[in-house]
């Protein structure tokens, strides 16, 4: 059997839509949910930490991207920095944690976009681990011999969803016509945009090269209901009987199914148990805090509860917050993208230094998953 | 982390790779806990005020004895780890009673005080009892540390968690749910302490991993407690 080979990301690009839309005038950009302020916005602006986002929806709610469109041109800005073209990839990964269509996956309509002639498809859906789902795939098809060129790209849209139409004529809105807090809180920290990466078996001269030695993916589905979903209420949602396909879409609009929602208390205990993989991860010797360099999380340090923080340092698992790279305040929280984004920011920055090591974390709360992935600058 | 810079510190390095473990373990503990058929409902809403009832006859035949285990294993440590012999002294005064607050939801949740009272273990408390027991009754039965960070860690991660999840669903007035709404918060403090405590018995290998076995024993007994509950 021929032996594995080494594969480095040579290229990285991201795409966010439009102009900054800063937090004074996001609520007026999305729409006013039954004509009023909501009431959840600041103290979640305040808990997530953002400060601007981008939308592909202009303020007049013009969709002016789509979803897969955004994903071809984080992917061109990858493929022009390395002076390649479509036409180069053999594999291509794309993510995202709800695509244009329900039907059929999001890498087709990415490769629509996209064009490069024939080539070999995966579409991941989940939320943002799915990019680390994606980047798997391209890393082992590389790794294993099947392709010389893969790329791997995540993209969201997800200020369709935070339209006053999307909540409007549903359970959501109480009889006062406040919207449900599961769905509100969302509102005010998801935007949209896309990234890309391409991956090769040898590094590219001149440019900035990542080694993956790594990816590692964990789900804790088995043990908790739905955290963040779509599809199912707040109450029916363990039942997977429930799901909008089965009741139809219309009724479950009205039930308030059709709606990214959710849930704060849960979140709580998923937060633990993110943390309880990263302990195990620290204990068994696969991530030694000390040796990594740089820390790219797909969440704010900020965010962490007190006792949280405490724990890491006491168990001496804690990363310093001056190793933190991040564009959380500027890009927004862009789902699965935002890895991508953060990373291509990082690799601009000019702050890698060969020998480095960047460890990428990307939880995901949707049904409770982690992913890590260990790069080395070379 | 900034400790390492400084002068070597094997007590440290110790309690903080015993932390960790525990870490470890709690986290597998919790996630057994929760996919039990009694929290699931308790999570899920869906607890009725028999399964509520049932949960509180249960866990008190257990409370009761935590007191009791506590001084037993005080009345184990040598005349060389007085300061922690004191600890849990201390300790064991204080939750000598919580099995009377037990009782007292359970009477405010339309319950009986006579069955609550003559209530039995059910297997899992049995098993964890005669193992906390067992275990007090060793020459400084350290391990049992380990045993402390799963019970206090219920009492200050889940404790509350459970206890508003409870009044929401049952719609109980706070008198019917105080036993699992007083316990203190998931407070830095807390912790602080149980570092302060396994700083007394570290560095010492065998100790360290008696701490992380008797946590490990302590929780898959405790989850079983809650198995055999019958919702």
């Amino acid at each position: 059997m021929a032996a594995l080979r080494d594969v480095y990301i040579t290229a990285t690009g991201a795409f966010l839509p439009g102009p900054v839309v800063s937090n004074d005038r996001m609520e007026a950009h999305l729409g006013l949910v039954g004509g009023r302020a909501s009431s959840v916005g600041k103290r979640a602006l305040k808990w997530n930490g953002i400060e601007g986002r981008h939308y592909a929806l202009s303020a007049e709610g013009a969709v002016e991207h789509s979803n897969a469109g955004m994903c071809a041109a984080a992917l061109g800005r990858a493929l022009d920095d390395a002076g390649l073209a479509p036409s180069d990839l053999q594999f291509l990964a794309a993510a995202t944690t709800q695509g244009d269509y329900l039907v059929p996956g999001h890498a087709s309509a990415v490769h629509g976009e996209l064009g490069g002639g024939p080539m070999e498809l995966a579409s991941f859906q989940s939320v943002c681990a799915s990019a680390l789902m994606a980047a798997k795939a391209a890393w082992l098809n590389v790794r294993a011999g099947e392709a010389d060129r893969a790329a791997a790209c995540a993209g969201e849209f997800s200020s369709r969803w935070f339209r006053p139409q999307f909540y409007e004529d549903s359970a959501l809105i109480d009889a006062k016509g406040r919207l449900a807090m599961e769905a509100d809180f969302l509102r005010f920290t998801l935007s949209d945009g896309a990234g890309a990466v391409l991956m090769e078996p040898s590094p590219r001269k001149g440019g900035v090269n990542l080694k993956v030695e790594w990816i590692d993916l964990v789900s804790l589905a088995d043990r908790f209901d739905p955290c963040m979903w779509a599809g199912s209420t707040a109450e029916a949602r363990a039942d997977m009987t429930s799901g909008w396909s089965h009741a139809g879409a219309r009724a479950s609009h009205q039930a308030g199914a059709i709606a990214l929602l959710q849930d704060f208390t849960l979140l709580k205990r998923v937060i633990r148990a993110w943390i309880g993989v990263w302990m195990q991860k620290v204990d068994e010797g696969r991530i030694a805090p000390d040796a990594v360099d740089h820390l790219l999380c797909h969440y704010s340090a900020r965010s962490l509860r007190e006792e949280i923080v405490e724990v890491l340092r006491s168990t001496r698992a804690m990363i310093p917050e001056e190793k933190w790279f991040t564009t959380l305040p500027e890009s927004g929280n862009v789902g699965a993208a935002s890895i991508w984004i953060m990373l291509d920011a990082f690799v601009r920055s000019g702050r890698v230094k060969p020998g480095e090591k960047i460890l990428c974390i990307v939880p995901e709360s949707g049904r409770a998953m982690v992913g890590f992935m260990m790069l080395e600058a070379v | 982390m900034d400790a390492r810079a400084d002068k070597p510190d094997p007590a440290a390095d110790a309690v903080a790779e015993v932390l960790r473990k525990l870490a470890v373990v709690w986290a597998a503990f919790e996630g057994r806990l929760d996919t039990t058929p009694l929290i699931r409902r308790l999570d899920r809403g869906q607890l009725s005020r028999e399964g509520y009832l049932a949960f509180l006859c249960d866990l008190r035949q257990q409370v009761k004895d935590g007191a009791l285990w506590m001084s037993r294993a005080a009345a184990s440590i040598s005349e060389e780890h007085l300061e922690l012999r004191s600890k849990l002294m201390r300790h064991a005064v204080t939750e000598h009673r919580d099995f009377r607050l037990l009782e007292a939801d359970y009477v405010k949740a339309g319950g009986d005080l006579e069955t609550i009272r003559k209530g039995r273990k059910n297997v899992g408390s049995e098993a964890l009892s005669a193992w906390m027991f067992h275990e007090a009754g060793k020459p400084n039965p350290f391990g049992l540390l380990g045993a402390m960070f799963i019970i206090e860690g219920l009492g200050s991660i889940k404790a509350q968690e459970w206890g508003r999840r409870v009044k929401e669903t049952l719609g109980l007035p706070d008198e019917a749910v105080r036993f699992l709404l007083y316990h203190g918060e998931n407070d830095v403090e807390h912790m602080q302490e149980f570092e302060a405590m396994l700083r007394l018995v570290l560095p010492d290998e065998a100790v360290a991993e008696r701490i992380v076995r008797c946590a490990e024993v302590t929780a898959r007994l405790y989850v079983l407690q809650i198995e055999e509950i019958a919702v």
